[in-house]
């Protein structure tokens, strides 16, 4: 499923974010970077409706996320925020389960075939053996698998993440990067991603959003429209790409 | 949680659990004044039936059973389970297990309506409409205050501490303007008490409690997604405007009804839902009808105690309340960011 925006516009006190066209496609990973404050949290939470989004902004397949059910967008759009937070201790696999409200009325409990799906989800991540674990038990870069988990117990073709790899070692920035690339390629996702590594943004992703002051700066494939005067437009300091085996680093 | 008992044992203590609402109902039967002995108890149950057994029965063993115990353990058992499963279910919602309807400050709102209605509108209207009212009206306090801070536990038990204070004192002008015989009959009810069950109340108030019990029963795997934060319960598809009003007038509605004629018993909204959680684990799906269950043993239990300790009945709130508080001191200080 693609996504399309249009003339998106949210204001917050003295933060404007304007984003006229942007097209995300799937299975395809996308990556948005850019300095801090430079709007992606914004945009993300834009995108999963969490901000109000004005009618006609905002399109899975052509239909309009901003006059959606909540249960009918959680079917199209996951969102695996940054950090989860409750202070009820699940076990993993209650946790993961969560993920299938979308598809169930107020007044049930999931079935033996969410639990088989919530199940699966883990095993995809390769957790399965901590099921029964809670889920403050495990460890952060472990935490982040079973949000992401969760939101592909939801079935829907478009993930949302925010920073996954945010104050993870880089054993498990690879793992979690991996893992939202095999999405993509074969899950046939769509998946968008905020970043601040930016080597790691080059190497994983199919496209890239550059965004600065709540306005897109540049998009595309990396090979297309990463050069050094991008970078320092966005970035405001300089920074050297220096190509190695094949592959583009970026050197402070 | 440390040592956490395995699933079978889990298991079994689930099943006693359910069993044990029964269990005490039927024993608690035995139990008062009079002495009945059990055969004499099996036969006055069964005289519906076999009106021929009624000729044998002691004097007053029909009306003591049928119109005393009774209806008093049926307050109970409802009462017992309307608290603890409104606490578990605010428990959920506030994201925040220190709070139940009495710490928010909801059974003050029922209280204060509930005394207003049979202070100024008599005994023959029915207080739960008013106890309702008042209860929402605590609610939206509480919500409109606790909403946005940086520190929501301690500032949701700062914003119940203002909403008890305020309709206590608002009480305190209802008390002022009673005459005494009102007064006298509204101050030991409101200490919380089942001596008033009569069918008569039960038929207005067992009805409300049933009904919003069941919703929050059925409700209670939604409970788990609603205990995220609003962002997450929102992106996994949730209509939160929608479900949290749904949680809010079936709480603000059981605890009117059972505050309406069982006046303030503190504190069980507190105890039992944790007791359930330290045992089965903090999924709602387990949690909210154990904790029905486990608060109406737990009150029908209670109430035998305080009616049989001494020559004199005392009221069965202060009793919770002696338990309560303690139970809250210790939980308090263990408080921390993530539960069991």
């Amino acid at each position: 499923m693609s996504v399309l925006v249009q003339n998106l516009t949210f204001r917050y006190r003295h933060f404007a974010l304007r984003v006229e066209h942007l097209e995300f496609e799937s299975a395809r990973m996308t990556s948005i970077v850019g300095p801090n404050g430079a709007g992606k949290t914004t945009f993300l939470k834009c995108l999963t409706a969490i901000l109000p989004v004005a009618k006609g902004s905002l399109f899975i397949d052509g239909r309009d996320i901003g006059v959606m059910r909540e249960d009918e967008r959680a079917r199209l759009l996951a969102y695996v925020p940054q950090e989860h937070s409750s202070i009820f201790n699940y076990t993993v696999l209650d946790f993961i389960l969560m993920g299938r409200a979308a598809y169930l009325p107020m007044f049930s409990t999931p079935s033996v075939k969410d639990v088989e799906i919530a199940q699966e989800a883990l095993d995809f991540v390769a957790l399965g053996r901590y099921a029964a674990q809670p889920y403050f038990q495990l460890s952060s870069g472990e935490r982040r698998l079973v949000l992401i988990a969760r939101a592909l117990a939801q079935k829907s073709d478009i993930l949302v993440l925010d920073e996954p790899t945010s104050f993870l070692d880089p054993k498990h920035e690879t793992e979690i990067l991996e893992l939202a690339k095999k999405l993509a390629a074969e899950k046939q996702k769509t998946v968008l991603v905020t970043l601040h590594n930016l080597d790691m943004a080059v190497k994983y992703s199919d496209a890239m959003v550059f965004m600065k002051q709540g306005q897109v700066v540049a998009s595309g494939r990396p090979d297309d429209i990463l050069d050094e005067a991008l970078l320092e437009r966005v970035y405001e300091i300089k920074m050297s790409i220096i190509p190695y085996d094949g592959r583009k680093f970026i050197v402070k | 949680m440390n040592g956490r008992m395995n699933n079978r044992r889990r298991q079994g203590l689930g099943v006693l659990i359910y069993f044990l609402p029964l269990l005490v109902f039927l024993l608690s039967l035995l139990i008062g004044t009079v002495r009945i002995p059990v055969k004499d108890l099996l036969k006055t149950l069964a005289s519906p039936l076999f009106p021929s057994l009624k000729q044998s029965l002691p004097a007053n063993a029909l009306i003591i059973i049928f119109s005393v115990r009774i209806p008093r353990l049926l307050l109970g058992l409802a009462v017992g389970a309307s608290l603890s499963v409104s606490g578990a279910s605010l428990q959920a919602l506030f994201k925040n297990p220190l709070v139940n309807e009495f710490i928010l400050g909801i059974s003050s709102g029922a209280a204060f309506g509930a005394s207003l209605s049979l202070v100024f509108l008599g005994r023959s209207f029915p207080p739960q409409i008013s106890a309702f009212v008042f209860a929402i009206a605590a609610m939206v306090i509480v919500l409109a205050i606790g909403r946005k801070s940086d520190s929501p536990t301690i500032a949701l038990l700062l914003t119940g501490v203002i909403v008890s204070a305020f309709f206590s004192a608002l009480l305190s002008l209802i008390e002022f303007f009673a005459s005494p015989y009102a007064l006298q009959a509204l101050f030991y009810w409101l200490m919380g008490n089942l001596w008033r069950a009569s069918w008569g109340d039960l038929a207005v108030s067992l009805p409300l409690m049933a009904a919003g019990i069941l919703i929050l029963i059925l409700m209670r795997w939604r409970m788990n997604v609603l205990s995220m934060t609003d962002e997450e319960a929102k992106t996994l598809g949730i209509n939160i405007r929608k479900e949290k009003l749904l949680v809010i007038l079936m709480t603000a509605g059981i605890t009117a009804a059972a505050t309406a004629v069982a006046g303030i018993i503190g504190w069980v909204g507190l105890i039992i839902p944790h007791l359930v959680r330290m045992m089965v684990g903090v999924d709602n799906r387990k949690v909210i009808p154990m904790s029905a269950a486990l608060g109406a043993s737990f009150l029908m239990i209670a109430d035998n105690i305080t009616r049989s300790i001494a020559s004199f009945e005392v009221p069965v709130g202060i009793f919770t309340s002696l338990i309560g508080i303690p139970f809250f001191i210790v939980l308090l200080k263990r408080s921390k960011k993530v539960w069991l």
